[in-house]
């Protein structure tokens, strides 16, 4: 019987358990370098693991593409200097 | 004697810097309050209250995560409730969940439908949905791009409780766009 993490007993120093459990943490730039690169040894062999792995990705992008770019308006600049003015925390 | 202005004790390079961020915390104020008029009050109590404390900024150090966390204290003081959240320690649970949904997602064949569709309405509609404290995890960490240690310093919580509500937000958000991609009827997916 297999589970979402039985796709490899040990790839590396991680097992698809210990990756998985892990994989945002990868996504996101935050594991040790020892770490990062047993991750990415697993995802090297692990195919299941690498389908996910590209899940959160796109996942991830998808979530990161949805920054809104318009910059403050005009008007709303103005308010704020107009309201430091008024309180003289603005020369 | 005439008092001088509280102005005249305010370093050039700061006001300089903290005004150099009004776009940043303006998108940070549009992500955290629901329309366009609380997030303009949020943006101008924020630079007041900034002004106001210069001085407890640290000179050299990031004044566009200072100002960050100036606008979420605000944000969350206007909503006259403070946050009752039990942390949530096991992020790793968290992220093994997320792995879990996948697989039944690519069984379901939804996981191949939703990437055909433009998300990004989706997106804000999950996003403004999402309850704090989750959403400002998110958005910090995801769409403003700060580490770990940037959101810690901001919402003012250990690095383990910024990962368990990140860790869960993106549960969350996955959940809704999986149920935008079934009420779009594609083919592949198919109503439970």
């Amino acid at each position: 019987m297999t589970d979402a993490f039985s796709h490899a007993a040990a790839a590396g120093t991680l097992n698809c358990r210990e990756a998985m459990a892990i994989l945002w943490d990868h996504l996101d730039g935050e594991l040790s370098p020892e770490r990062e690169a047993a991750m990415r040894w697993h995802l090297e062999v692990c195919r299941p693991c690498l389908e996910h792995h590209r899940f959160e990705r796109a996942f991830l992008d998808t979530v990161a593409a949805a920054r809104d770019a318009d910059p403050a308006s005009p008007a709303l600049r103005q308010r704020v200097m107009d309201a430091l003015r008024s309180q003289g925390l603005l020369p | 004697m005439i008092e001088a202005p509280p102005s005249a004790d305010i370093s050039p390079e700061f006001s300089q810097a903290a005004l150099g961020s009004l776009d940043d915390v303006h998108r940070f104020a549009r992500s955290l309050a629901r329309n366009k008029a609380d997030a303009d009050d949020l943006v101008q109590e924020t630079y007041l209250r900034a002004f106001r404390s210069w001085r407890t900024f640290l000179p050299g150090s990031d004044v566009r995560r200072w100002l960050f966390a100036i606008c979420r204290n605000v944000f969350l003081r206007s909503r006259e409730r403070e946050e009752r959240f039990t942390p949530l320690e096991d992020e790793g649970g968290e992220t093994l969940k997320a792995v879990e949904q996948h697989a039944a997602w690519r069984r379901e064949g939804v996981e191949a439908a939703v990437w055909r569709l433009d998300l990004k309405a989706a997106v804000d509609r999950a996003l403004t949905a999402l309850q704090e404290p989750f959403r400002s995890a998110v958005v910090l960490v995801d769409l403003e791009d700060h580490s770990y240690d940037d959101a810690s310093a901001i919402l003012e919580v250990p690095v383990s409780t910024v990962k368990s509500r990140l860790f869960r937000g993106r549960r969350i958000l996955q959940e809704h766009l999986m149920a935008f991609a079934r009420d779009a009827g594609l083919p592949g997916t198919r109503h439970d």
